[in-house]
């Protein structure tokens, strides 16, 4: 499709035109780290980010989300739907974090729809921003998720110096913009963003092989590394895991939930929750009778890694886009790349 | 859109007390298109809500002529211990059938080896039924029932019935008899019974349901007497909240109790359950 060039200073323009119809999401910048929160003028948004400490799944997987609300009545049950229509843009979004939504939309159609995502999803616009600046962990080239965003955008901007490029990606997109005067790119424009692409690809430190990944799985289920992980004191600089639950909180493509009931006081109305749930938790495998299928920290760090290296149940919908977030939280600095390498060299 | 995770109302039809902590709920959808629809296959399992408490993942031990569902509880965690204190016409919420069953269809011709562990009978009731009125379509049938002490059984009504199954044996047995021995039980785990089974392996199917640990042991002991592993099938336990694949509890390896399971091919999942 077409693209077009939008002056920096026009964004703001481009951006009350999106508040007049639309909610909309995006970086911002409230204390030391960004966030993804609501904006509602452009002096909240900021574009200029590396990386959000909690991904933009929130808006379609949320942390802790109803269900359904009920009553309980003595010869009968109501059930009532719980359902949030708003409309939003989420703008400003890095390629990994678009690729983790494009995996998450697979995970979550398929034979049994997930209504409550789908629908999310259905209501929202994706306003994609190429990373000129992939931070330092960063490993989105090698899982073919960025820097550079391809496909799964409905608007796509890259900065080319004074100007943002704006590329259309869908019929939503192409909506959104089509009051706006807009010049179109020249071959110049493009060509800047093909220069930014090289550039950004090049300040990638992090490079990993994916296509052993799987491979690496299924022949190291019970490779000594795991032990060194859980609890002999960590692989390659790093410490034991501590089975915080920070990685698969910050992870994209993490969809694992938990989902309990609440009661008011008068135990007549309540409503099912649901609400994210970590592999890495004690809590995870537990069943009936004090039974527990996940007891031992290494085989939760490894089912954990498996998931991302793209082998498990989730299989390549739940694998891993590179965003770095779990290196940067891990309070025991395991870096899930180094531990890829690690398995590959002591085969 | 029709939502998955909105239970649909049930009704207790019966309740009929198995031991002393195990009923079996014989249930009704209030709705009668859906109690009309129902289709199910032995192995399958439903989720089970009280609404306030919870819900649980509960296999089928039986669906009649009626399309009545027999499931088969013991009370031991919340969702369970809230379903014993309610009686006969109380409501709550169920759906299903979820999962895939036992491989009915492809093991016809077959001998057909069952070991049932504890609980693990209430998955393989609907097996044995199902062989009982399909009986031409399968070759020797041996049964091979263990629980803790004979007062654990279920189904301890039926086993006079198994017993005049045509072409077949019902070996029970249980790790102590402290009481009473109705049934003539031998003592001893389900691997104890091994040496008295009258099948071969040639030409049969292993197909098992028990705690975890116990099938460990049954398939490890299963391959020693000559079993390959894809002739062996399990039904396995995991935490489940969601029964169709979404939450990630009950991943094994590459599969979702849920989804793909909960009855699995051993050769597919040995290397996750650590054969010992």
């Amino acid at each position: 499709m077409k693209a077009y060039t939008i002056e920096k200073n026009y964004l703001e323009i481009l951006l009350d035109q999106f508040l007049k119809k639309f909610k909309v999401y995006g970086p911002t910048k409230s204390g030391l780290d960004s966030t993804f929160d609501e904006i509602k003028s452009s002096t909240d948004l900021h574009l200029d980010y590396k990386s959000t400490v909690l991904p933009p799944k929130k808006f379609f997987h949320p942390p802790k989300q109803t269900l359904f609300k009920f009553t309980i009545q003595k010869k009968k049950h109501i059930i009532q739907e719980s359902k949030n229509d708003e409309k939003f843009i989420l703008f400003g979004v890095h390629p990994c974090d678009v690729h983790a939504i494009l995996k998450l939309d697979k995970f979550f159609s398929g034979e049994f729809k997930d209504n409550y995502y789908q629908n999310r999803r259905k209501n929202s616009i994706i306003v994609a921003l190429n990373c000129n600046q992939p931070g330092e962990h960063s490993f989105c080239k090698s899982m073919n998720a960025g820097p550079f965003l391809k496909e799964g955008y409905d608007i796509l901007l890259t900065d080319i110096g004074t100007k943002y490029l704006l590329e259309i990606g869908s019929n939503k997109g192409k909506k959104l913009i089509e009051d706006l005067e807009l010049s179109v790119a020249s071959n110049r424009d493009v060509a800047e963003k093909e220069k930014k692409c090289k550039l950004s690809d090049k300040k990638i430190k992090k490079i990993l092989d994916p296509f052993w990944l799987p491979t690496l799985a299924e022949e190291n289920l019970d490779h000594e590394i795991w032990v060194d992980l859980g609890e002999r004191g960590g692989v390659a600089g790093s410490f034991s895991c501590l089975s915080c639950g920070s990685c698969s909180l910050v992870c994209p493509t993490c969809y694992c939930y938990d989902i309990y009931d609440t009661l008011d006081l008068s135990l007549k109305h309540g409503s099912r929750i649901r609400e994210l749930d970590s592999c890495q938790l004690l809590e995870y495998g537990e069943v009936a009778l004090g039974g527990n299928f996940r007891k031992e920290r290494k085989e939760r760090i490894r089912h954990w890694m498996f998931c991302k290296f793209g082998a498990a149940a989730g299989d390549k919908n739940s694998s891993c886009v590179g965003c770095g977030r779990c290196i940067r939280v891990c309070p025991s600095k395991i870096d899930i790349t180094k531990v890829a390498k690690e398995l590959r060299r002591r085969k | 859109m029709l939502n998955e995770y909105y239970p649909s109302l049930a009704i207790i039809k019966e309740i009929k007390k198995e031991t002393y902590n195990t009923n079996t709920f014989a249930l009704d959808f209030f709705d009668s298109t859906l109690t009309n629809d129902f289709s199910w296959t032995p192995g399958q399992f439903m989720m089970l809500s009280v609404l306030g408490v919870g819900e649980s993942a509960i296999s089928i031990s039986d669906v009649d002529n009626d399309n009545l569902i027999s499931v088969t509880i013991r009370n031991v965690g919340n969702v369970t211990n809230s379903l014993f204190s309610f009686k006969k016409d109380d409501i709550f919420g169920m759906r299903g059938p979820y999962g895939t069953g036992w491989p009915l269809k492809e093991i016809k011709g077959k001998d057909i080896l069952l070991i049932a562990g504890g609980m693990g009978m209430a998955s393989l009731r609907g097996v044995i039924h199902y062989i009982m009125n399909h009986r031409k379509e399968y070759d020797y049938f041996e049964i091979i029932y263990g629980a803790r002490t004979p007062d654990d059984m279920i189904f301890k009504y039926e086993f006079d019935v198994w017993r005049k199954i045509k072409n077949s044996t019902l070996h029970l047995t249980a790790d102590e008899i402290p009481g009473k021995n109705p049934f003539e039980c031998r003592t001893g785990l389900v691997t104890s019974c091994f040496p008295m089974m009258n099948i071969h392996h040639r030409n049969a199917v292993a197909l098992v349901c028990g705690p975890e640990i116990m099938m460990r042991y049954a398939a490890k002991c299963l391959e020693t007497i000559g079993f390959a592993d894809k002739q062996i099938y399990l039904s396995l336990e995991r935490r489940m909240k969601c029964g169709i694949g979404k939450c990630g509890h009950c991943q094994i390896g590459v599969n979702y109790v849920c989804k793909d399971g909960p009855v699995f091919n051993y050769a597919d999942i040995k290397p996750f359950i650590r054969p010992l």
